[in-house]
């Protein structure tokens, strides 16, 4: 047990004196989720708030062309500016203006797209009730111009608003014409047009596993356990390199010693990395509740199961420390350490989900994905953070991440016991 | 000096892995008591394979040595904590200060946070620490990194002591002081003192006895007086030079 104490104490010592270390391990962590919380919130609301510059140009100038420029003057998602085909009477003008980055959107409305509309329509109905052929096939042509850059999120949103407009006016005129046909055929009489109201009613619910109901889910929810997560497992790069710096210098030879199992000696610092990983966890949790609120983004809600909380977060810290032990114990040079044990962070970060999220990865890499440790600790945060889920929805990753840690402890030693049993 | 044997070497030998000749060939000797003990040998001698063996760093491929009646090859942990290392390299974190450095090594050894303090702050003072005991080690010279090295291996008050050329690097002063302390402690405490050195000068002043060690075998052992003269030698350099001869080796 002294063993134990004494390297913990040792390693506390030296990393108070790492000013590199406390850098790597408590402050960029904290400074890499507040930043990369605040740019993902930004970037999310300033998209949501001020929308995506679309450009429409309505030659129409009749019920086709009202409607949509009135339909997108009240959807936030765009940031309208309309001509009327002064100044751009041509597609070659407006893709010039896409091309140079002002608009991210064009849509473009034809003269007489309602009158052509209407023809359309009315010949579709003649030929229903008359079974004759259609005379005149010419299609309302609208243009829309995308800036290859655009966000695809956001050009989806403003084709889709665009085609339920277009939706909404053939259906107007296609009702407008049925119904004043259906009149002169039965001799009655029209009162007013199609009905505006609509018959559908949308509510939008999450499905949480506990009953909470009025919490929404934000970037915070998603972005503080990720980025935890990631910085987390960072903790490779001083562990490795200090277990390699202890085998390669002298500092081995009287390791061994010591009284007591050079393994025994690295249980210390892993316990104390162990608690260093809690201790970045916290930093960053309490980031989330008490720091982000303050530059205006969102409390992060850490959920009502502070138990099954605890444990998986100890199981994370393990797993990384037990990787950490692992990159230590494979290689042979700090360098090599930390070449491999970052990029392959790196690796495991991106397939787990913490870079881009997981359901817009290709199936296969959703498949790969679910092999990462940081995925496994990132669906049990976001079972506890943001669906409200308890340990039954959590004990699958703590299993696997405790069976990941054992697996490194494992390998290490046998790693261990080749290098030191060669003489 | 001849007294009771505290270390036994019985055909103690060593092949590492992959080597084709033996490190440590069939080694048989004693140490005593309370004596200090220089080996010498050229690189390659099999000195510090010797010492590894001793400080449970390796095992040896053959044969045997008792200390203190404990088997080498079984009791290895009952025997770390009766001998003391100085390792050849310097064997301390570089950014922790030297004072650090040996508490966490007292520590390693189960010596009590007050008695632990107290003897470090006593070699400190002894060593000439008085003033950068707390800097870091880094910052030390050569010497200062070899004299709290040394400190390392015997906060735990060791019954056996065991140094691989603690001297080297030091100027005049430290290795005069160092030599004179360790002649002290070995009187006051009558520690067994096994240590390896390329001075023949040091070792003829500082050692009771010594084994001139080649190709992993004692080659001649005696005392430093004794020995020379003994195979017609003017000093102890002559016959180690005699003995080892004057081929330049790895």
């Amino acid at each position: 047990m002294y063993r134990l104490k004494a390297t913990f104490i040792k390693e506390f010592k030296l990393l108070s004196v790492d000013k590199t270390g406390i850098t790597i391990l408590f402050i960029m962590p904290v400074f890499l989720v507040f930043i990369m919380t605040l740019i993902q919130q930004q970037a999310y609301k300033s998209m949501s708030q001020s929308g995506v510059p679309v450009l429409l140009v309505n030659r129409d100038r009749d019920s086709l062309g009202t409607a949509v420029e009135r339909g997108f003057s009240n959807f936030p998602v765009a940031q309208l500016t309309v001509d009327h085909g002064e100044r751009y009477p041509n597609e070659d003008a407006i893709r010039k203006e896409i091309t140079n980055g002002k608009y991210t959107v064009a849509l473009y409305i034809p003269a007489n797209a309602t009158k052509i509309l209407e023809q359309n329509v009315e010949e579709i109905m003649g030929r229903m009730f008359n079974k004759g052929q259609i005379a005149n096939n010419t299609k309302v042509d609208i243009g829309i111009i995308i800036d290859p850059t655009a966000n695809k999120p956001m050009v989806i949103a403003i084709t889709s608003r665009l085609k339920q407009y277009l939706a909404d006016v053939k259906t107007g005129v296609l009702f407008n014409i049925m119904g004043s046909k259906i009149a002169g055929m039965m001799h009655a009489e029209i009162k007013g047009g199609m009905p505006q109201e609509d018959i559908f009613s949308y509510k939008e619910n999450y499905a949480f596993r506990d009953n909470r109901s009025s919490y929404q889910p934000d970037a915070v929810q998603h972005n503080i356990p990720a980025w935890a997560i990631f910085s987390i497992f960072f903790i490779v790069l001083p562990l490795g390199g200090g277990i390699i710096n202890e085998r390669s210098e002298g500092l081995f030879i009287r390791m061994r010693t010591l009284p007591g199992s050079y393994l025994s000696l690295l249980s210390g610092k892993l316990l104390a990395y162990f608690f260093i990983a809690l201790i970045q966890f916290l930093l960053v949790i309490l980031l989330g509740v008490y720091v982000l609120p303050l530059v205006g983004l969102p409390v992060l809600h850490i959920g009502s199961n502070i138990v099954p909380l605890v444990l998986l977060t100890v199981v994370l810290a393990l797993a990384a420390v037990g990787y950490g032990l692992f990159i230590g114990t494979l290689f042979d040079t700090p360098q090599q350490s930390a070449v491999f044990g970052g990029i392959s962070v790196l690796i495991m970060s991106a397939l787990g989900g913490i870079w881009v999220p997981m359901n817009i990865m290709p199936e296969v890499m959703q498949k790969i994905s679910s092999c990462s440790p940081l995925n496994w600790a990132l669906r049990g945060y976001y079972e506890l953070f943001i669906k409200g889920g308890g340990w039954p929805a959590i004990q699958t990753e703590v299993i696997k991440l405790s069976v990941f840690f054992i697996v490194c402890l494992a390998i290490s030693y046998r790693i261990f016991q080749h290098k030191t049993n060669t003489n | 000096m001849e007294g009771k044997a505290c270390i036994k070497v019985r055909e103690l030998s060593k092949q590492y892995k992959g080597s084709s000749y033996l490190a440590v060939n069939k080694l048989s000797f004693e140490i005593y008591e309370g004596e200090i003990f220089g080996l010498l040998g050229p690189n390659g001698a099999g000195k510090s394979t010797f010492l590894s063996m001793l400080s449970g760093l390796i095992k040896p491929t053959s044969g045997e040595a008792e200390i203190f009646d404990h088997k080498l090859t079984t009791d290895t942990e009952l025997l770390k904590r009766i001998i003391g290392v100085v390792p050849q390299d310097i064997a301390l974190y570089p950014t922790l200060s030297g004072r650090d450095n040996l508490l966490f090594i007292g520590r390693m050894y189960g010596l009590s946070e007050k008695e632990l303090k107290d003897t470090v702050d006593k070699y400190l003072n002894r060593f000439g620490f008085e003033k950068n005991g707390s800097n870091a080690v880094k910052t030390y010279s050569g010497g200062m990194k070899r004299r709290i090295n040394l400190i390392g291996g015997m906060l735990h008050n060791p019954k056996i002591l065991l140094l691989d050329e603690p001297t080297v690097g030091m100027d005049v002063q430290a290795r005069t002081s160092t030599m004179e302390f360790l002649n002290e402690v070995n009187e006051q405490t009558k520690m067994t003192i096994i240590y390896t050195s390329h001075d023949m000068e040091q070792a003829n002043t500082f050692c009771d006895r010594v084994g001139i060690i080649d190709r992993g075998q004692i080659l001649k052992l005696g005392t430093p007086d004794g020995l020379p003269a003994s195979e017609g030698c003017k000093d102890l350099e002559t016959l180690f030079l005699k003995l080892t001869g004057r081929k330049i080796r790895d």
